[in-house]
């Protein structure tokens, strides 16, 4: 009986293995790429953001679109036997350390083939460490701080721009809008949360603010979780700015907007980075955030010149029934610039997709953001078309006003008074 | 009590052998990181166990000669190519040093008042370097990518020679921490503890040998600063100087019984491994379920086990006998 069993037993395992080995067969097989995210602890909203930009990437490379993006037309990588991409996540609760050993797990432990993401710049650089180490690509698309690509490291590829770009185009958005409204803008005044990114926005800022030509009129700099800035705001009134300049997280950013209005703070503009556009701060301030600038390297009104733009603000909704967000749209980036590498490469080996990489050049129209196009600096390694546009808010919605060529609304400027508005 | 003796110093050599295997056996370098962040809780416990179980000092500001320590070697490799290791006895007496500077003043400090003055202390620090332009204000410091060695204090292919580094500082912790509990000054440290006049009245002169603990647990812990630093080769403010790693190592202490030698090393093995394999294990999910679980069961050992689960394995022992 026993024997019986046990014979039983053996052929049904033998079956069951011979039908996974032969389905597995038939199967193009899977290629995995590790995404390192914030998933939990204090920005883990922020994290879901660009798990799901990254996911719905691979979901368009994978299937069947008809999408101009690279790779959506076929099913999976073409040159490699329409092979799929599986995203293995892993989460870094936003700490240094565990961005380096998350990423580590994820080259030995689940034999990635590339890494992307990490969000914060503290922690990629530690993650891209870690790919450098093992001799793995990293592809990001959602880290701005521009110390990540002046460490020169060979498997490390930049693809959205980086918080100098951002700085540069404010400027270069004040000359414009000088030259449109004929109102001549003489100061401006620095203001940054003091962590990496709010200060190296202020180091970036005032390198330029010297090269276009503008006085820097004060230089204010606040702990992001500050609970009063009265004081802050004080000093900007007193300095009498043209141009007030503002990097923030999204508690700050809905803190100073409140008190901006308070204390009746009305410089001719007010330029932003990051805190404005989080999905979070709308809904805080309402009408008061109406008339502010912010840098943004995605808006889904530029969907009336670009209509890819819209298609996959479509899909995104539909998929997860919210709108495609900034954070989002910058992950998105990366699987496609991998994908196309590895089809280009015929080989998920290390060194052939880093030189793939090298010659990547995706035509403009191929992507959702205004930039011409995707193209490596052999050194640096980041995307030397790579350009920010800049958003208003407009009746508590984003519209996209710089550049003004492509831009579908106009700016309206200056910034109206706090008082007497509707 | 000979006896006692010789059957506690076993278990630690067996426990000893094991740690040497464990990492030949174990080739999975994500488990390998998790013993070395073990290890560096562990010390870092033993640390303040000195300062926080024997004499009676619960620092929240321990973080600060842990960044203290990690600061001053890669400010000193970064800028003057100093050696981490040479670099690693400085940031020691760095610590040390401004431990000093910082314990005398609150050496009348006692029980929660010098909880709170710490925190302070450690907060002050951090923000301190957070704006401070030299060492990178909030950017940091990155460390340069050096061949790798044991020289360089830097290993590039393999994980084993941060494993058994950071074994052996364990190691050194816990023989400084055995000489201090078994000598004279243990004694004074656990009187100063109950009560700091009645050490005072027996003749102990409490500030001198507060400072001593103080000092010694910053040492020690700026070592292990160093070794992070070295180990993930970039620190900022942001992650070696933030009070939730303070609060993580009375916790471990407490957990596994302070005021005693093992009892930090007990609680780093139950609480290090619990975050980082609930995180590896549950984390990418996003639900955040790793923390739930982590707190429950912190909340269950603290409700059943206050005395910290060394103090369960001694109560098993003498029950058993």
């Amino acid at each position: 009986m026993r024997t019986k069993w046990v014979s039983i037993m053996c052929v049904s395992l033998f079956a069951v293995l011979f039908l996974t080995v032969s389905v597995f067969a038939q199967q193009p097989k899977t290629i995995k790429i590790g995404a390192v995210y914030p998933l939990t602890g204090n920005i883990a909203s922020t994290g879901l953001d660009c798990r799901r930009g990254a996911e719905l990437a691979v979901d368009i490379i994978n299937g069947k679109y008809n999408l101009s993006l690279p790779l959506a037309k076929t099913e999976g990588i073409p040159n490699l036997g329409g092979a799929k991409l599986e995203l293995v996540f892993a989460d870094t609760k936003g700490e240094p350390k565990n961005g380096m050993s998350e990423t580590e797990r994820l080259i030995t432990q689940e034999k990635v083939v590339a890494i992307i993401g990490a969000y914060q710049s503290s922690v990629t650089k530690t993650a891209s460490q870690a790919t450098e180490r093992l001799k793995i690509p990293y592809v990001c698309s959602d880290s701005s701080s521009p110390t990540l690509t002046e460490r020169g490291f060979k498997y490390f590829f930049r693809v959205s721009p980086h918080d100098a770009i951002f700085a540069k185009d404010q400027f270069q958005f004040l000359k414009d809008v000088e030259k449109k409204t004929g109102k001549k803008i003489n100061s401006v005044a620095l203001l940054y949360e003091n962590t990496e990114f709010g200060s190296n926005v202020g180091k970036y800022a005032a390198q330029y603010a010297k090269e276009f030509g503008y006085k820097v009129v004060a230089d204010v700099s606040y702990p992001a979780n500050a609970t009063d800035v009265t004081s802050e705001v004080g000093t900007l009134i007193k300095a009498k700015p043209d141009i007030l300049m503002h990097a923030s997280y999204i508690t700050d950013a809905i803190l100073f907007t409140k008190t901006f209005k308070e204390l009746n703070f009305t410089p001719m503009g007010i330029t932003t980075f990051a805190g404005y556009i989080e999905p979070g701060y709308l809904p805080a301030v309402k009408a008061d955030g109406n008339y502010i600038v912010i840098r943004s390297t995605f808006a889904l009104d530029l969907a009336k010149k670009k209509p890819l733009i819209g298609q996959v603000g479509e899909l995104f909704k539909k998929k997860y029934g919210v709108e495609m967000s900034e954070n989002a749209a910058r992950s998105f980036a990366a699987p496609f610039v991998l994908a196309d590498a590895m089809n280009r490469a015929k080989s998920t080996k290390s060194e052939d997709i880093v030189k793939a990489l090298l010659t990547t050049d995706i035509p403009g129209d191929q992507m959702i953001y205004p930039w011409k196009g995707i193209k490596f600096d052999p050194k640096s390694h980041q995307n030397i078309y790579a350009t920010g546009t800049l958003v208003q808010i407009q009746n508590e919605k984003y519209v996209t006003v710089w550049p003004f060529d492509a831009a579908p609304a106009e700016v309206i400027w200056p910034f109206p008074p706090w008082r007497g508005r509707k | 009590m000979q006896n006692v003796m010789t059957k506690q110093f076993s278990y630690i050599g067996i426990a000893l052998i094991l740690a040497i295997i464990f990492p030949l056996v174990v080739t999975n370098t994500a488990v390998q990181h998790v013993a070395i962040l073990f290890f560096m809780f562990a010390m870092m416990a033993v640390a303040w166990n000195i300062m926080g179980g024997y004499a009676g000092m619960f620092s929240f500001g321990q973080v600060a000669f842990f960044g203290i320590g990690a600061y001053t070697s890669s400010f000193l490799l970064i800028s003057y190519q100093v050696n981490p290791w040479i670099g690693m006895i400085a940031g020691g007496l760095v610590a040390a040093f401004v431990a000093a500077a910082i314990g005398y003043p609150c050496s009348d400090l006692r029980g929660h008042y010098f909880a709170i003055a710490s925190i302070a202390f450690g907060e002050i620090v951090r923000i301190h370097f957070n704006n401070w332009k030299l060492v990178g204000a909030a950017e940091g410091l990155s460390l340069p990518m050096l061949d790798g060695g044991f020289k360089d204090f830097m290993f590039h292919s393999s994980k084993l020679p941060y494993y058994y580094i950071m074994l052996a500082f364990l190691i050194i912790a816990l023989i400084v921490c055995y000489l201090i509990s078994t000598s004279k000054m243990g004694y004074y440290f656990r009187a100063i503890k109950e009560s700091h006049d009645v050490a005072k009245v027996l003749g102990i002169n409490v500030v001198w040998y507060r400072l001593i603990a103080i000092m010694v647990s910053a040492f020690l812990t700026a070592m292990a600063g160093t070794f992070y630093a070295q180990y993930v080769l970039y620190i900022d403010p942001e992650s070696v100087m933030l009070l939730p790693i303070s609060i993580q190592l009375v916790l471990i202490s407490m957990l596994g019984g302070a005021g005693s030698v093992m009892g930090p090393v007990i609680g780093a093995l139950v609480l290090i491994p619990l975050s980082e394999f609930t995180r590896i294990w549950l984390g990418h999910r996003g639900t955040g379920i790793d923390m739930l679980i982590y707190g429950f069961l912190i909340t269950l050992i603290s409700m059943y086990q206050p005395k910290g689960v060394w103090g369960f394995f001694t109560n098993m022992g003498k029950r058993a006998k």
